[in-house]
Order: C-alpha cells, then structure tokens, then sequence
C-alpha cells in the first residue's frame, strides 16, 4: 500500500526516575525541539497533523488534551489525543498520511508520573467497579496471576524470569538515557522480596518521567527531511477481552493478532529470520518472554535455550531490549512504545553507540498497554537495507 | 531550555486530587448476577450458543459476537483453579501484616474464571488446576455484592 | 485527498438519560448493535473499532476506553479512542474517516459513550479538574464560569439581544419533541420560560444549558466499494477537518471561535465547498448553551460574524427555514452525553440526508450537511461534511422515502430513588494524588507573586510578553527570551456572576470570576473581581490587584486576592 511512511526526526527528554523542577509541558517541548531538530522541520509550517497520547488519571488533568499543543508548535492545527501508547499514535499517523489527510505528522507520548502519589489506587481504578474493585486487587497481582498461569502453560520457570530481569538491567549500563542501570545477576532477581509472588520486586520495571516526540513523513517528503529514513514498513494493533474474567489467562493473544496484521503488512513471513533485534514489552520481566511467544519469535522450549545460550543478549542472534527495556530504562507508561522505537531507530540509523548491534537492518517493536488492558501495538521498522 | 530549576529550594509543586467520587450501578446483567447472588446463593453466568462460551457473571451482550445474552446459567459451586497469586503488598507497595491470596477460578459450566480470594489456603501448597469451592456468607449478611461471596476454599477430598 | 471516499452506511443510538442503569458498556453495545442492526452487518464484519468518550472521571474508570472496549466491539479488532474533549463525537467520524480512506480497513465501528451520572455529588465535578492544575484550580472555577464567560463576551461585543440567543434553546427543545432519544423535548416552551429560568451564572440561565445525559451512539462507515455492497443510499463523509488552539484561553478574544474557522475551512477545502451558506443545506453545529449554536455557526461561516443571532430570532435556523439548524434538537433537546452528543449529530445528517428522519425531517431534498463539535478550554474545534451525491433517494412515484428506522435502542433510565437504592450500586472515591512538579516558567511566576510582582516572559521574534508565562513561545516555536516584570493592573476581558457553586448550591454573595487582561503584557488569566458592586462590573474596566499581606502569600496564584477597580492614582 501506498504510500510509505518513514520516521525522518526523533527527539526524546527525561528518561529519568524524577525530573525536578521541569513541568511536563518543558519536558516536551525539549523533546519536541530534538525531534524537530533532526527532523529539519518547522512544526509552524512544516507539520501537518499532531498526535498526543496520553491518559487523565495519569496527568491529574481532565480532558487532558486541552495541555498539548504551544509546547509541541501545535496550536491552531489538527491535534488528537489518542488515549494509548505512543505506538498507536504512530498508527494513526500511518492513518492519516496514507489517508491523503497528513503528509508529515508529529507523535508525542511522555510520563510525567513522579507528579502522582497514588499510582496504586489509579492502577486499580482501570478494573471493574462493580466486581474487581471491591476485591481490593491491585495491579500487581493481575500481573502475578498472569505470570503463573504463564509459567504453569508453558512450563517456562521463575529462573527464566529472573535471567529476562538480569539480562535488561545490565543491558541499561551501555544506554546513558536509562534510569535504572544495574548490574544486576539472576540469583539477585530470584532472592528479592515476591510482591504478588511469583512475581518479584526485580521483576517489576521502576517508574520514570520521560518524553520522546517522533516526526513521520509520507515517502515523497521524507527525502527531503533527512539522508537516513527509517521505515514503517509494517504496523498491526489489536484488543482482548478488557474483563478479567474473561481473557485468555497466561497468554497475549491479543499481541499474536497485532503481530499478524504487521507482519503482513511488512511482507515477514519467517520473522524469527527476518527481524535483526527487537524491543518489546517487559514492564514485568515474564512479559517479554509471553511477547516474544506471541509474536512468534520462540516456542517456550525454544525461549528457554535462548535464554540459556545467552542468543537474546546484545551480541546474540535475537538481541531483545538492548536499550535495557522498561526494566532497565524505567516505566514511562504511555511512552513506553515511543522509547523502543527511539532504540530501534538509532539502532537502524547505527547511531547506537556502545549498544549498536551488527547488521541491524529490520527491528520490531512491541508494546502492551499494561494490567488491565488487553490492548497492544506492533510496529516494523527497516532502513534502506532492511526494504 | 537555557534557564532550568538548578537549586533543589527552588523546585515548585502544588499538590491536588480529583474532588468527587463515584457510583456505580451494576447494570442489566449484574443486577441479575447479584440478586440471585443475595437472593438464592447463585452464581448465575450467561451463555453464548453461537461461541459455545459461557460468561460468568451475567452478561447483558456477547463481547465475541453481540449476541444478546440472558443470566440462564447456574454455575458452580465447585470448580478448578486456573491460576493463583500470594500478595505481599497493599496498593501503594506498603507491605501487608499478612499475605493475601487471590485466585481465578473457572467454575464448573463456565467458561470464563471467577476472580475472588483464596480462603486459608493452609500449609498445604495450593496448585494450579486443584478442585475448589465458593464460600458464600450467610444468608442475611447478603447485601448484593462481589463481597457476598467470601471466596474460594480448597475444595473437601470427597467431593471430588 | 488521494484515499478512497468514505460513506456512512449505519447508525444507531440509545436514549439519552438523566440516569441510565445499563453500564457504561451495556450503552456502548445498546448503541453499537443498534447502528449494525441498520444495515444489516454483524460484528464479524467490522474491520477496526473506533471508540471515543469524554474524560475518564465522569464514568469514573481510568483508561476508560479499554474498559468500555468490548462494549463497542473492540474484542479481538485493531480499536482506538481518541478524544478531544467536547469535540470527541464529531472528531470520532474523522477517525473513521482517516481509518477507512487509508485503504488498511473496509469498515469501521464508530461508538462515542458517556456515562455521567457516575459522578457525585453532580457531574459538574468532573469539570473542577479540566482547569489549569496550579493557575486556574486554586481559584475554585466550575464550568459554567467559561461559558458564562465568553457568552457575555460575545453578548458585549455586538449588543446581541438575550432573546434572541434565547429562541435557539427554544428552537431545538421544540425540534426534539419529535424525537425518540430525547430527553428534553418540549413543544410549548417559549422564550419567555428561557428568560424566565434561573439565573446560574450571568448571562447564564438554566434553560440556556443542554442537561447532563447518559447514553451511547454509534455509526457505521465504509470505504466505497464495501459501502455500494452494504447500501445503496450511501451518505459520503465530503470532508472534515479539525483544529485546537491555544491552552491559554485567557490570552484570546472569546468573541469569535478561529479554531472552529479554521477546522470548517479544512473540511470545507476537501469537500470542495466553496459558499457554505449556499451549498450547506443543514447544520448540526454543537449546542451545549444556546449561544454556543450561534458562536459556532459564525465559526463554520455560515453566517456573518454577530449576525448569526439575528437569524435565530426571524425563524432562518428553523426546522422550514433556510437553514435549517440542529433538526435534531440538538444537545439543548435530546441531551448533552458529551461524546455521545457529538456522534448524534454525525447520526441525524446521516438520517436527514437520507430522507429517514421522520417527524425531524427537514422539507426540501437537502443534499449536503455539516456537523460540528467544540471543546477543551474554547480550544477546539471539529467539523465534518457529508453528502448524498444529488438528494435523498425518489420512490418509483417520486415521492422521497421517508421512514423511521427503530434506531433507537436500550436506556433504562433511573429516577433519584431508583439510582440511590439500586441492588448491588457500588461507591468508590478514588483517593488520587498528585504533587504537580511547577517547572521553571510557572515556578518563577508563583515565586514572583510570593514578592508582590506579576512576571512575564518575552518572546523577542514576536514581540509578545507571555502572561502567564511559559519557556516557550506558542507562536513561534521557540525558547521565549527573558523575564519581564509587568504591571499590577489591568483590564476586565469578560466577567460572569455566578449564582451558584460547581455542585449547583446557591452562592450569596455570587462569585465575580473574570478574565483580566494584564498591562504591560499582551496575556492575562482568570481572576476574582472583588470591592465592586454586582451591577457595576463592566467589561474594560480598569482594575488593580489587591495583594494578600505579605506573611499570608503562599507562592500561590491566590497571593492575589482579588481584582478591584483601579482607583484613582
């Protein structure tokens, strides 16, 4: 389908556990002015669509949308709140661009969650009113019911998880924007304190203040904007069921359909041959292993030698989160997706620095839109070798 | 931005919060799910014939294919558990006085799982896949409520 | 535009309610059912699902669309919400525009929802939130107050007759006694009953507003090979175009919606519409006060600018006059969902245009129509033109079909009682908080009220000093230059007197909220007017801050106590 779409500027601030003394509107306008700096675009004159995303209770801000557009150049221009991960902004960009409406778009995601002070009680507030909530359930334990229906499915066990945690954390001591930098071994992961057990507190990606702004353009335009595009050669989305009682327990279904949309999209048939490295969910360490399953990256048995033969480190033949993941760079919620995609472009660009993986010429990047949702984003990406 | 907040006095909060609260109705189906609940102990669910799929609880609409659906079923009270989790921290990460346990449970006839507490589970591991069995509080303490189920004990070997 | 052309080929929607006891997903799927029941497609049709709803805290659930996402039929489908505040309902046809004219879906599910009898102790709750966290909040603003605002801005502004904005919300209560959803229809209400009503917050009365619903809408929309399969009275989307101004709403002149000019000149570019007042042929513009149908009506250049009042009074906006506005009845007459209520409209053009609205039905063959919605802080605009290619279908006779599809269904509505007693109702108050990081530019400001001085920041290319101030300039896109100390006075913008508090408790003395336009700047922001009689404010007045005694400032925008007028120096 025509026409193609390329990510031509990429500009991203915070990355950090608190970011003191910069209200979220600073922090995106300096990813802002990053991103339109390696864009070489005016956003006055230059960009035709913008594309935020973000949620209220996340913001403290009712119809939050109304905060978005001086900082970004957006004002008097089409802006849209879509409330998901930046990943489906960058959808709706291909929207709008294949549409005719948009030949070059703008999406934002940040997190701006050190401002809240009861992250806990909002997490819950996403569950049923009537029949989660007075339960007293919090979204911690949706994740630790998950992982042992996952663990119990695919006979995968505590010590992958673990390996998964260690493998991102250390992966962030080579990335200068993570927040969490570890180095941090299995047996530590396997040895800290259950939260909702089997899930443990090294499972569990530490929240972070960050925005990362992505300037796409349709093909005729992206020439012009920069030497090195890199394309959106694939992008599927895709929901579950959003009641508890209801989904599919133990596995990401709903990550399996939006990988099918993108891979044919992208024309990937084989894609454990075809993608050079990927950045996927693992806001809880178990998720990358239930995400690289459903995106048909590994078998559990196969996952489980992987891991083993170290093949998803950064020199292995699958690197997966070299960036360090959320693990290792921090949770920034619904910038999460916009984050792997930085890592992905720079990877592709071999703007990687000590992280740059070899011959990274198609990357995948995934993202889930956390407990409770059942709501997930896949998007393909290649540079001129890659197509 | 060439001017920033440098010196940490000088970094300015404001605190707020969201001034209202909340009410909700059950709705169509859940009124039906939670006077049988109250009224007769029943754990009633709702069954699509065209995905052979039976919700619990009561669904007024079938998600997979919009099919109308009716609160016909009565399931339970036994069933399997599907999957289990021992918490060790409250809602902000505070940690509990005590564990908590939390299951799904894919109650006999249904389909999809029933989330409630895990009732003293003893010293006896629980395991996936083990018989279980919905514990209701008395009659007259019944408000109509997820909380008038008290929730889930390991089901008596003998019932098996 | 080079996508394929997109048509709207179904739609439904439940009754709009004061209390509805279905759940917020229960009315999704009444509406979404409904919409696919009228032409008849099943949900295993539907390519994508595209769901919107106004902010969370009126359901009262935290990323509500994915709670609401199976009720809309989002299960297994690629679904996205979007919203733009009031501007969602409308914004969710262009998103099922976008999503169909890429050529990646053939059909779309459109669902707007909102249940807003979830909020205690009054919906208007929801609303303390959607002001500015640290500027605006601390000053107690409901919403009426921006409305009331602008209302006398545009009053003031061209000497509009209070009668003459009054005869719209008699217009459409009228339009929607005629209707099965509504909520408000009224046949015999008069002008006089409008002007009669209560006095909320000045010019604001209480029959000006459109009442506060439960309900869901959803429409269907497909690209135009699946849609000639589906129907073959296809209503085509022509064009739509959206825009958001400025957050800063206190630096604009409230007189006149640019955002919605500019999102009409959008649509109307795509559409090919070059003399709306002559090629539109009836209008749903958004209603949630009266005068906003007449605001919006000059936004969309379908009237001249202050003229569009005039039009109301000598009938032009009537359901048989030239052009014919909100047949509906509008927001003011089946009910104010908010997303819901802008997705209704995106319904009834589909309805007028193929002849099916039946007792609404405009007369004539209209042929083509626009829908428009607003929101955020008088920020934003969206507008959509949709069309039936040369006039509703013609029986063999030659008569127009005209019937009355049975596109309304489920709403169950609840009286007081009903909703206080229901078995089994939860109450939850999320106990929310946030410690919301000031930043550079809005810590310097309140740093500046803590020592008696209102600062700015100066924008050197535009020649603008910002009040209040950002590190940004929104015009021109860049890092602002400097600091610059400005005056303590200034002039009334607009001002409201406001009878009664958010959850509609009477206020005595009332509230004197108003909009200050700070000298030595080219900004200003909402403030209390105070030491000034009721009947004496005016709008540009000279006014002063009164400044609490220095141990009682805080860092805070409440440092300022009030404005009063300047007196002589």
């Amino acid at each position: 389908m025509e026409p193609r779409v390329a990510v031509v500027g990429i500009g991203h601030a915070g990355f950090a556990p608190i970011t003191a003394g910069l209200s979220y509107k600073e922090l995106m306008f300096e990813a802002a002015q990053r991103a339109y700096a390696d864009a070489q675009v005016d956003p006055r004159a230059d960009v035709d669509s913008f594309v935020c995303c973000s949620e209220d209770y996340l913001e403290g801000t009712s119809i939050f949308d109304e905060y978005v557009p001086d900082q970004l150049g957006a004002v008097q221009r089409p802006v849209q709140t879509v409330a998901a991960d930046g990943l489906f902004g960058v959808a709706t960009a291909l929207m709008l661009i294949r549409s005719g409406a948009a030949r070059v778009v703008a999406v934002e995601a940040h997190s701006k969650v050190s401002d809240v002070l009861t992250l806990g009680a909002i997490e819950q507030f996403a569950m049923d009113p009537v029949f989660n909530r007075p339960l007293g359930v919090p979204a911690l334990a949706v994740a630790g019911l998950d992982m042992n229906a996952f663990l119990e499915r695919t006979g995968l066990t505590e010590e992958h998880c673990a390996m998964v945690a260690a493998k991102n954390r250390t992966n962030a001591l080579d990335n200068p924007r993570a927040a969490y930098p570890a180095d941090v071994r299995p047996e530590d992961v396997e040895d800290s304190a259950p939260v909702y057990w089997p899930l443990r507190e090294l499972e569990v990606a530490g929240r972070a203040d960050g925005c990362v702004v992505v300037v796409l353009a349709a093909e005729e335009r992206a020439g012009d904007l920069t030497e090195a595009p890199v394309w959106l050669l694939g992008a599927g989305w895709s929901s579950g069921s959003p009641t508890l009682e209801s989904r599919t327990w133990g596995e990401a279904d709903f990550v399996a359909r939006a990988a099918e949309r993108a891979y044919a999209m992208a024309g990937i048939e084989d894609p454990g041959e075809e993608i050079d490295l990927a950045e996927v969910d693992d806001v809880y360490a178990f998720k990358e292993l239930q995400h690289l399953e459903a995106l048909g990256l590994g078998t559990a048995g196969g996952l489980a030698e992987m891991l083993a033969e170290g093949e998803l480190e950064a020199d292995g033949d699958l690197p997966v989160n070299v960036s360090g993941g959320s693990l290792g760079q921090g949770n920034l919620f619904e910038a999460n997706g916009l984050a792997r995609l930085l890592e992905c472009a720079e990877q592709l660009r071999g703007e990687a620095g000590e992280r740059q993986v070899d011959e990274a010429y198609v990357a995948l990047v995934q993202s889930w839109r956390g407990v409770p949702t059942t709501s997930a984003a896949v998007v393909v990406l290649g540079n001129e070798e890659g197509t | 931005m060439r001017e920033k907040v440098a010196r940490p006095d000088e970094v300015r909060r404001w605190p707020g919060d969201f001034p209202v609260a909340h009410r909700y109705t059950p709705g169509l189906a859940g009124d039906a799910f939670l006077t049988a609940l109250r009224d007769r102990g029943a754990i009633l669910g709702s069954r699509c014939e065209r995905c052979a799929y039976t919700y619990v609880p009561t669904r007024l609409f079938c998600e997979r294919c919009f099919a109308e659906l009716d609160a016909g079923v009565e399931l339970g009270p036994e069933g399997t558990l599907v999957s289990f989790t021992i918490g060790f921290v409250g809602l902000e990460g505070e940690p509990l006085d005590r564990p908590v346990t939390l299951g799904l449970v894919r109650l006999d006839g249904a389909d999809a799982v029933l989330l409630h507490h895990v009732l003293d589970p003893g010293d006896e591991p629980l395991e996936i896949g083990e018989r279980v069995a919905v514990v209701l509080r008395a009659p007259e303490e019944r408000t109509g409520s997820i909380l008038d189920i008290l929730g889930f004990a390991v089901a008596e070997a003998e019932s098996d | 535009m080079s996508g394929t052309r997109v048509a709207v080929v179904g739609a439904g929607m439940t009754r709009f309610m004061r209390r509805a006891q279905e759940t917020g997903k229960e009315l999704a799927w009444e509406a979404a059912r409904a919409a696919l029941d009228s032409c008849e497609l099943t949900l295993a049709d539907v390519d994508a699902v595209c769901l919107t709803s106004a902010p969370d805290a009126f359901d009262g659930v935290h990323m509500k669309g994915e709670y609401l996402s199976d009720g809309a039929g989002g299960f297994g489908k690629p679904f996205i919400r979007t919203y733009v505040g009031g501007g969602s309902g409308v914004f969710t046809a262009i998103q099922g525009w976008y999503t169909v004219a890429s050529g990646m879906f053939d059909v779309a599910l459109l669902v707007a929802e909102e249940k807003m009898s979830s909020t205690q102790p009054h919906p208007q709750g929801a609303f303390l939130t959607i002001f500015d966290n640290i500027l605006e909040r601390p000053l107690g603003p409901n919403l009426l107050w921006i409305f009331a605002l602008e209302m006398n801005r545009y009053m003031s502004a061209y000497g509009l007759d209070k009668r003459d904005i009054a005869s719209v919300a008699v217009k459409n209560k009228r339009n929607a006694a005629g209707h099965p959803a509504a909520l408000l229809g009224q046949a015999d209400i008069t002008v006089d009953d409008v002007l009669a009503s209560e006095v909320l917050a000045w010019p604001v009365q209480r029959l000006d507003v459109s009442p506060i619903s439960d309900g869901a809408v959803a429409v269907v929309v497909a690209s135009e090979e699946a849609a000639k399969r589906i129907t073959d009275r296809p209503v085509w989307i022509e064009g739509v175009g959206w825009n958001l101004d400025t957050t800063y709403w206190t630096n604009r002149d409230l007189v006149y919606p640019e955002y919605v000019e500019n999102a009409a000149r959008m649509a109307y570019d795509m559409a090919g519409v070059k003399e709306p007042r002559r090629q539109i042929h009836v209008a749903e513009p958004y209603d949630p006060f009266d005068y906003k149908e007449l605001h919006h009506l000059e936004g969309l250049l379908l009237f001249e600018k202050g003229k569009a009042p005039e039009a109301a009074r000598d009938g032009v906006l009537d359901r048989e006059g030239d052009l014919p506005s909100c047949p509906s009845g509008g927001l003011l007459g089946v009910g104010n969902p908010i997303a819901a209520a802008g997705l209704m409209k995106i319904a009834e053009l589909f309805w007028q245009l193929r002849g099916e609205a039946g007792a609404r039905q405009v007369p004539g063959t209209p042929e083509r129509g626009v829908a428009q919605a607003w929101g955020d802080l008088m920020q934003v605009g969206t507008v959509v033109v949709m069309g039936n290619d040369g006039g509703p279908p013609k029986t063999a006779a030659g008569l127009p079909v005209v019937q009355t599809p049975p596109y309304t269904a489920g709403g169950h509505p609840l009286s007081d009682g009903g909703f206080r007693s229901a078995l089994g109702a939860v109450d939850h108050r999320l106990g929310a908080r946030y410690s919301w990081d000031a930043g550079v530019a809005v810590g310097r400001f309140l740093d500046g009220l803590r020592a008696g001085k209102i600062l700015g920041r100066e924008c050197r290319r535009c020649e603008r000093v910002l009040v209040p101030p950002r590190m940004f300039c929104e015009r021109c896109f860049r890092e602002t230059d400097g600091w610059i100390e400005v005056e303590h006075t200034g002039t009334v913008q607009t001002y409201s007197i406001c009878h009664v508090s958010w959850d509609m408790q009477p206020l005595d003395p009332p509230e004197m909220p108003a909009v200050i336009s700070i000298d030595g700047s080219d900004g200003g922001f909402l403030h209390m007017l105070g030491e000034v009689d009721p009947d004496g404010v005016r709008i540009g007045m000279d006014v002063e801050a009164v400044w609490k005694p220095v141990g009682e400032r805080a860092g805070s925008i409440l440092d300022i106590d009030h404005f009063r007028p300047r007196r002589q120096s």
